[in-house]
Parts: structure tokens; sequence; C-alpha cells
């Protein structure tokens, strides 16, 4: 029969749900912290990011973690108001490629894509160093934490994860409110804890090298060198990354007008205040010599709680590694819902082939996209790691350049889509250009700077390939690629690059 | 009368899209096809934040609805639906109990790696909570025409009322012949005879039951089948193509819920033909006529 049709749902039953298919309404100041706080899982990104911090700008840690989150919040004001002026396509993709054409918009999806590919690279690799760990401590049998710098193991155990974590993706299973207050509840008290008995050794006088405090340390002009100040601050946005999801949050709020930036200035304290307690007490614990603890020494570097912990927090500090695991592993998960969506709505606009546009029926979610992310991790890991004499610590680097790139170009992607009314009152001026601009360029400077330094074979962990130091081969490597990529999609299937499926446009212009 | 259709756009959406038709057309009944669109979790947290996903989704699933009701065999009468809802089985109760449906038709097969004798995941959760009849269509399901036969599972323990009203009623309505069956797993504890003649007297009294129900508005027949495993029993069994299983639901369910016994289980896994799961102290019969009011459609 022809009347076979679509009912439409009554607006009772629609109602209550926001763009994203969240209920409305149910996240007030607290949670949205709490999400603030576990996108940026502060336990992880000290102990994959202070390392290689310290070993750029040494004491001055302090001031870098400061000065790093300057760029963050311009761009983040630039990446609120696309999100408010095109909520329905939402991601660096689609706002590229509406600001400037398919081009940039393909090299901006690509960024943001490789830097998640990246950062789930190196959070399962924390996670298994972590569970190798953990598993030592249960038993008491120390050899065990050893079992991950075999390196056949090591890999295999993080495709493991990299396997379960998107299998938890594909299935579309989704973490609850109370395991996600539980996950960032725990991780705070952990690294509090962590601060407060390293404060306690240095008072004690049983700290392995302590340092008094000074004021130099949180001078960023006390930084030696430019480069040092530019790698400095692409790895303390890596620190950030995370923060601004507060600021794209909307209906799901209990308070749309107010919650998202309140929540986004109480996640900054908390995680100021952290960041400020725990690089202060590693530094004025363990010192930045080169000596079995310190923090000058590269083999510390790459997972600096995996080295401290025991000595700071003695038996207790099984509970660190407990909370760096589910905090990794948690944002692990997480973390494949992005570049998943990114590539289906690349898939989608025919950006890239169709199969990657593929819904699964039954879970619903990106079902051919999450699986090429878990592929791509698991490959990018499985050579860096082969390559790298520190992994960690050079996709680390890499990730900071990248993270760099795609910020860049969707701050960028803000100017140009707001042109018509930078000028149009003072509100608009600061927020729509002058915010996102400087953050754009900031970030283009240390990008730039950081990949040029990064060419030196000994930059980093000092691993090379063919005299070319690895970072740079890594970090430029990706987008290259992705260049490639994306002149093959051109001569194959034109019609994304030729605006036949998402158009050029400005604010202000008719839809 | 309606019936709600959980509609996946895969191989388990087309076997409960098929079932559905036979059903409808048998018992003059109309489809709603429901699709899930889940709820996500605002703690779930995706970072990067990506806001269009969620417009793709709809868009698709859309396309999907839209194919499944081309799909519908042209004298049953189906519209579609898309609901929000946490779990694909809460929505589809939800509307189950919001379009007043008289049944909930899915997919039983898994898409699990032992697909052959597993339930797929909807089809379990709403086993464990459904308040109406639940029908199963087994994998690969293709028939098009209409229900030729009725077969009712009347267990040997008291309870079975309910699951033999509902089966007469729907035997009754089309005029289609109706089997009691009773199953008997025979143990080696040398009770056997006694198993037997149980079961026996029982469908006896069951035929007897059953036929003052139906009044002659049908031909009722008994049949007791035994094996050395309920699954041997029902091997033994002969079923037509056209022919569908009720069985009632455990009786550790609450009132009104479906909840599967451990026979009920075991019937599933061996079953070629669907199998429709009754809740206990149900009333209004599944193919069964509630003259509950529908709701029209334009």
């Amino acid at each position: 029969m022809s009347s076979n049709r679509i009912v439409p749902s009554t607006p009772v039953q629609s109602s209550g749900l926001s763009r994203k298919g969240l209920k409305s309404g149910t996240v007030g100041l607290l949670g949205a912290v709490v999400i603030g706080v576990s996108c940026i899982a502060p336990a992880y990104t000290l102990t994959a990011g202070l390392g290689p911090t310290v070993s750029e700008v040494g004491v001055q840690l302090p001031a870098i973690f400061l000065v790093g989150f300057i760029p963050m919040i311009l761009v983040a004001l630039g990446y609120r108001e696309l999100n408010n002026a095109m909520p329905d396509s939402g991601t660096s993709f689609t706002w590229a490629t509406r600001a400037f054409g398919p081009w940039i918009g393909w090299m901006g999806g690509w960024g943001l894509i490789a830097a998640t590919i990246i950062v789930l690279s190196n959070l399962a690799a924390v996670a298994v160093d972590f569970f190798y760990l953990m598993l030592a401590q249960v038993t008491g049998n120390d050899s065990l934490a050893e079992l991950t710098t075999n390196l056949p193991l090591n890999i295999l155990t993080t495709c493991v994860f990299i396997a379960v974590a998107c299998w938890i993706s594909y299935r579309g299973l989704e973490t609850t409110k109370v395991f996600q207050y539980v996950l960032v509840g725990f991780q705070l008290l952990v690294l509090g804890w962590f601060s407060v008995a390293a404060f306690i050794h240095v008072g004690a006088g049983t700290a392995f090298d302590a340092t008094p405090i000074t004021a130099e340390w949180f001078n960023p002009f006390a930084v030696d060198s430019f480069s040092s100040f530019a790698a400095g601050v692409s790895l303390s946005i890596f620190v950030y990354w995370g923060w601004d999801v507060t600021l794209t949050m909307n209906e799901e709020t209990k308070d749309p007008g107010k919650t998202p930036g309140r929540a986004a200035t109480v996640t900054v304290f908390v995680i100021v205040l952290i960041y400020m307690m725990v690089s202060l007490a590693v530094l004025s614990y363990a010192g930045v010599g080169e000596g079995e603890l310190g923090a000058g020494n590269p083999e510390n570097q790459e997972s600096i709680f995996a080295v401290l912990a025991g000595p700071v927090m003695g038996p207790f500090a099984i509970l660190m590694s407990l909370s760096i695991l589910s905090s990794s592993a948690a944002s692990l998960q997480s973390t494949f819902v992005s570049p998943a969506r990114t590539l289906l709505a690349m898939g989608h606009y025919r950006a890239l082939p169709r199969r990657f546009g593929g819904i699964s029926p039954v879970h619903k979610s990106p079902g051919y996209a999450t699986i090429a992310s878990a592929v791509a991790a698991a490959g990018f890991y499985a050579v860096t790691r082969l390559l790298s004499e520190n992994a960690l610590w050079d996709t680390i680097t890499a990730l900071g350049l990248m993270i760099c790139f795609y910020y860049g170009i969707t701050a960028l992607a803000c100017v140009w889509y707001f042109r018509g009314e930078a000028l149009s009152g003072l509100r608009n001026f600061l927020l729509k250009f002058l915010a996102p601009l400087l953050g754009a360029i900031i970030l283009f400077v240390m990008f730039l700077k950081t990949a040029a330094d990064s060419m030196d074979p000994d930059y980093g962990s000092g691993s090379s390939v063919g005299g070319v130091g690895l970072v740079f081969v890594l970090g430029t490597g990706v987008i290259a690629l992705g260049a490639v990529l994306m002149l093959v999609m051109y001569f194959r299937n034109p019609g994304y690059f030729r605006g036949e499926t998402l158009r050029r446009g400005a604010s202000g212009d008719q839809a | 009368m309606r019936y709600v259709v959980g509609y996946t756009a895969n191989e388990q959406g087309r076997d409960a899209l098929n079932l559905a038709a036979v059903l409808a057309r048998s018992q003059a009944a109309e489809l709603d096809l429901v699709m899930i669109d889940p709820v996500h979790s605002p703690y779930t947290a995706v970072y990067p934040p990506e806001s269009g996903y969620q417009d793709l989704l709809e868009e698709q699933l859309k396309i999907w609805l839209s194919d499944a009701l081309a799909a519908v065999p042209d004298d049953v009468r189906a519209a579609g639906h898309i609901r929000n809802a946490d779990s694909d089985a809460s929505g589809l109760i939800a509307a189950a109990d919001e379009l007043n449906a008289a049944l909930i038709v899915v997919g039983a097969a898994s898409n699990g790696l032992f697909k052959r004798f597993t339930v797929g995941s909807v089809a379990n959760a709403l086993l464990h909570a459904a308040q109406v009849p639940v029908a199963l269509a087994p994998r690969g399901y293709s028939r098009s025409g209409t229900l030729t036969r009725i077969t009712c599972a009347v267990g040997n323990r008291r309870g079975s009322e309910d699951v033999l009203e509902t089966a007469v009623a729907t035997a009754a309505r089309s005029g289609l012949p109706l089997r009691l069956v009773s199953l008997v797993a025979l143990d080696a504890s040398g009770r056997d005879g006694n198993a037997v003649l149980e079961a026996d007297l029982h469908a006896a009294d069951r035929l007897a039951r059953a036929q003052e129900l139906a009044a002659g508005r049908c031909p009722v027949t008994a049949v007791v089948a035994q094996g050395r495993t309920i699954e041997n029993a029902i091997d033994d069994l002969e079923f037509d193509d056209g022919e569908i299983m009720l069985i009632g639901s455990s009786r550790l369910a609450e009132n009104n819920r479906l909840f599967l016994g451990p026979t009920a289980s075991k019937v599933l896994r061996s079953l070629p033909v669907p199998m429709v799961v009754v809740p206990r102290s149900f009333r209004s019969g599944p193919t069964g006529g509630t003259s509950r009011p529908t709701e029209v459609t334009e």
C-alpha cells in the first residue's frame, strides 16, 4: 500500500534531547567540570608530558605550564564562536571547509584525525606500561614491570588494549556519570597525595635531590632559548588539550547560558592548581639533574610517575598506577569517538571513500571509521616503537606539533569565517577576530619553530631516520601523507573538491 | 490491532520484517516499524568536540526506514517511527506501550561468533522486560504467505493457562488449526514411565480446556513430544513452514512480564519456526482480539 510512511516523532518524544543526541539539561556545574577534567586526564598528561617538558625548559616548567594556557584559551574562544554559529556541523573538517574551501578543510580534518590517532597510540602505550607496573606492584614481583620493555610483547599488549577500546567504542557502550565521577575524583586525590608526600620528603630531608623553589621557576623569560620555549609551549598545549570541551557544551547543561563558561573557569583553576602542585613537587623532590631519580634523566622522562611514585608514595604507589591506568584506559575508549566521527563525516561528504561513511546498523556507531582508527593507531605505534629509542616521548612531541597544526587551522577558520563581522562591535572584534588570530599566530610560530628544530637528529629522545630527527619525520610525515591522500582523493573522486558536497560560506551568507 | 517491529538495517531486521508481515496478514494487523536512535551519555565526553554526527545518523536512519517501508508487502499497512531511547529494548517497549501494540516482533539471531545457538542481545533484553508478547524470527526467515498452523507449548506445570488462551484466540481469529504440544525430557532416573504418563494426562486435560475455549472456531489437537533432552523432543516434532509456536514465560517472572524459563530457552535454541513468548497473566492476546483503540496515522 502506498500509505507506508515515516511518522514524525511527536513533540513530547523529541524534546528533551539536544542536537547531539544527549539528554537536555542533565549536566550541572560539577558534572561539566568533571567532564572537562576527564577530557584532560591530568594523571595521564602529567606522566606523559612532564618529562619531555622538563627536558626542554628545566626548572621553568611551572612558567611554561602557565604560558601554555594562553594560546589554548585564545583558540578556544574562537572555537566556541564557530560552535555557536555552525552547531550542526561541528568539527575542524567541516568548519575549515566552510571557511576556506575543500583543500584547507581536508587538511584541517586530517590534522585532527592525525592528532587523535597519535594520542590514541600514546594512551594505549602508557596504559600498558602502568598495567605491567601494577602487576609487579600487586604480585611483589618486580620483574613483571620489565615486561613492558620486551618489544614484541609491548607492541602486542598495546594492540590488544587498542582493540578492546575499539570494540567498546564500536558497540556504542558509554561512560556513565558515576564511573566518570569516581575516575576523576580518584585521579585528583592521587595526584594531590603524590604532591603532599613529595613535599613531606623534602621537609624531612629524605627527598632525592631537594631543590628550593625560587621565583625564577615562574619566569618564562628565563628559559635558555627560544627553541626550548617553543618546544615547551607545544608540549604544554598537549597538557591542556581537552579543556575546551566545556565551552562547546550546550543544551545538555542545566543552564546553557552560564554553565559552560563557569565550568571552563572552574576546570582551569582545578587543572592549573594540580599542575602547579605536581610540577613543584617533582622539581623540589627530584631536581632536574640526570641522577637516578632526577627529572632531567632521559630514562625517567617518558613516564615520570612510573619512576617517582614508588620512592615518593611508598607502598601506596600502586594507587598512582591504578589512577593512570584507569584514566588512560577510559580516555583511550572515549577518544576513539572523535576521529571515527570525523572520518565518517569526511566519508559522508566524499572527501574520503564512501565506505568511511558507513554506520553500523546494530550499534549505530561509525563502524568502518572506528576500525580504521584502531588500525591506524596500532600501526602508528608499532612503527614508532620500532624506529624510536623512546617512543612515548617522541609521539608526545609529534602530537604537540599536530595539535598546533589543526588548532591553528581551526582558529584561522574562525577569523576568516567571521571576517564580515570582525569590526562590528568590541565583542565581535575580540572574540571572533583578535583572540583566534593571536592564538593562530602563536600556534603556527610554535609549529614552524618546533618542526624546524626537530630536523636535528638529536632532537627529542635523539632518534633519527636517515639523519633527520624522528619527531620531524613523524610530524611532517603524517601531514605530508595527508596531502598525498588528498591528491589521490581529488583524482579519484573530485566531487568534494569541486564543492559539490560541502559549500564555502561565511557568517551572514544565506543558508 | 498493531504490531511493533524492532527494525535494524541488517539480516535480523529483515527476518523480523518478514515474520511481522506474515503475522499481520494472518491476523489483519497493522505494523509500526520502529528504529532506535540511541541517547548518548554526556559523560562519555567526546573530545575533540564533534556535533555533526547526530544529523548524519538521523539521515541514515531515515534512509534505512524508508527502504524498509518500501519492502513491506503491498497488502500490509505499515508506518515508520524513529525513537530516541537508552537501549533498543527499552525503546521498543516504550513504543509498544505508547502505540498500544499487541506484539513486539524482532529478529532473534545473534551477531556473535557462535551464531546458531545464541539469541541476540536485543531479543534477550526484551524477553526479560517486555509486558506484551514478543515474537522472535529465526535467522533467515523469508516466508511471504500467511500462517498455516499454531502450535502452543503447554508445559507440564500449572500456570500455562494464559498462553493457552492466547493461542486459542490467535487460532480462532483466522480459523487456523491449533496443536498443543507437551514436551518431555526423559532422564536416566528410571521414572521415565511416570513422566510420559503424567505428560499424557496433562495434554489430555489441556486439550479439553482448549476445545472448550475454541468452541468449534478452530480444530485443536494435542501431542506429547519426548526425547532425551528438550532439544531432542523438539527435533522429533514436525513443523509446517507457516507455523509459529507460542510458549509461556517462566513462572519466575513478575506478573505480566516476560522471563524465559529453562525449557523455553532450550526450545528457542532448537526451534526451526518463529516463537512467540507470552508473558504470564497476559490477557488481551498477542495475535488475538484486543479491542483497544488504535491510533490512526495519516
